[in-house]
């Protein structure tokens, strides 16, 4: 079975959350997956709807108080090995929401986030690059 | 005893169990590839869905709460068995015939039904709100293309059975002996009615667009296999691509079957297939929106049932 784990990396499916972001970023997300220019399924990617299907997760916005224990229980449905993508400032720091009375903590003390693409939102290309990177952690773990 | 063997061998390995399965992964990895190309990107590897059913195979199983875990986990199971068997009865013109042991096209039919049926079983164990969604539109849509393709099936096995002194035929082997000898059913415009619902009933059974409603990512989730992970997932995608080689090779069996024997025979039949599956499938999931489920209930009733019936009016007329 083991030697089945080298094409792991070659089948990464990305599943999407948004712990309540602007969009934003989704719209980037979307972008990078619909746009020919920024093909990534030519990395074996596929975006995928449910939550039991993913491998790579995105996890875009601040984590707002409402969405945290969804985010949370959702992030639990996600099948082992996964590897998790912060996407945007916003989950590192709540970026411009910040200050607000509607934030939790940062997205780290709740979920290990192995990448962090930073940005507001970031470029495609910058989104493409995180995925290659959470490529490699995701062969490193199956 | 041998015969025995012999059918066991077929069912697992060829033309059934392992050929269809790579039959269908590269039907689907180039089919990836054409629609990528149609949309001027550079799309996946061609052996990306041997990639993602290897990946599949190490990823954790999650079985929802309060779902029987022994029906959840059985039906992928039965759903790739039953394509096997059914692979094992579509003839290959010149390499294979289909073995009088395992029942004749009536059998076949009911076969291709199961996979449906295990779709839905799937989502309704599955507990979830949107599989049981998926579940009612699968059944209607099964409810609406199982009439006309039964017409067209019998209009064939009428025709080629008249030419015998019977009235039917029910073998796959006499319809593909009778193209043999008085040429394809795909030249002859008596049988266009026919082709033409069997072409709509095609995407319809692969759950292709415009057809692929009960299996919306963009609505339903996925469907019946919301809750499908890991290596029973992988089942699920194993049993949708020999389905897709089952089907097709259905197709060609009934319209075009004429091929040379041996070796260029099974080349022929591949060919036949990569051809059927980019235009038929690539092309239609490029250039088609998704109907509604009411809309392709309608369509779907209406447009192949008209053919069928005309198309076997017809042959029973003329023959």
């Amino acid at each position: 079975m083991s030697s089945l784990s080298r094409f792991a990396g070659k089948s990464p499916w990305l599943y999407r959350i948004n712990a309540g972001s602007c969009n934003g970023c989704d719209v980037e997300l979307a972008t990078t997956a619909i746009i020919p220019r920024y093909d990534v399924e030519r990395l074996g990617c596929q975006y995928c709807a449910s939550p039991k299907h993913a491998d790579i997760v995105l996890i875009t916005g601040p984590l707002t108080t409402r969405v945290k224990d969804k985010v949370l229980s959702l992030y639990d449905e996600i099948p082992n090995p996964k590897v998790t993508v912060a996407i945007g400032i916003c989950p590192i720091s709540g970026g411009v929401f910040r200050e607000s009375y509607t934030m939790s903590r940062p997205v780290d003390e709740y979920i290990p986030v192995d990448v962090n693409v930073p940005g507001c939102p970031p470029r495609p290309q910058a989104i493409i690059e995180g995925i290659a990177k959470a490529i490699k952690i995701l062969e490193s773990r199956s | 005893m041998p015969e025995t063997l012999k059918l066991i061998f077929q069912v697992l390995v060829f033309p059934g169990g392992l050929f269809a399965l790579c039959l269908g992964l590269c039907l689907k990895g180039f089919e990836r590839r054409i629609r990528a190309r149609l949309q001027r990107r550079v799309g996946p590897p061609l052996l990306q869905p041997f990639f993602d059913l290897a990946k599949l195979a190490r990823k954790d199983t999650t079985i929802p709460e309060g779902a029987p875990a022994c029906l959840f986990s059985a039906l992928p199971f039965a759903g790739v068995c039953s394509m096997a068997i059914a692979a094992a009865m579509i003839p290959i013109t010149g390499v294979h015939l289909a073995p009088a042991g395992l029942g004749d096209i009536l059998v076949l039919f009911y076969l291709l039904a199961i996979p449906a049926i295990v779709l839905m079983l799937a989502g309704s164990a599955s507990g979830s709100p949107f599989s049981a969604i998926a579940f009612s539109r699968e059944l209607s849509i099964m409810m609406a293309y199982e009439g006309p393709i039964l017409l067209v099936i019998l209009t064939i096995a009428i025709r080629v059975g008249v030419s015998q002194g019977g009235w039917i035929a029910l073998s796959l082997n006499d319809i593909i002996a009778y193209q043999q000898r008085y040429g394809a059913f795909l030249f002859d415009p008596v049988m266009w009615p026919a082709l033409l619902a069997f072409l709509v009933f095609f995407p319809a059974n692969l759950g292709v667009a415009p057809f692929d409603i009960p299996e919306a990512e963009s609505e339903v989730l996925d469907g019946p296999l919301l809750e499908y992970s890991g290596p029973l997932l992988g089942l699920f995608k194993m049993m949708s691509a020999m389905k897709a080689g089952v089907v097709i090779g259905l197709g060609i069996a009934l319209f075009y079957p004429n091929a040379p024997g041996g070796a260029l025979g099974l080349m022929c039949f591949v060919l036949k297939c990569f051809v059927v599956s980019s235009l038929g499938v690539a092309v239609l999931r490029t250039s088609m929106g998704r109907m509604r489920i009411d809309q392709a209930f309608r369509f779907l009733v209406i447009w192949p049932g008209i053919l069928g019936l005309v198309s076997l009016v017809v042959v029973l007329w003329r023959y």
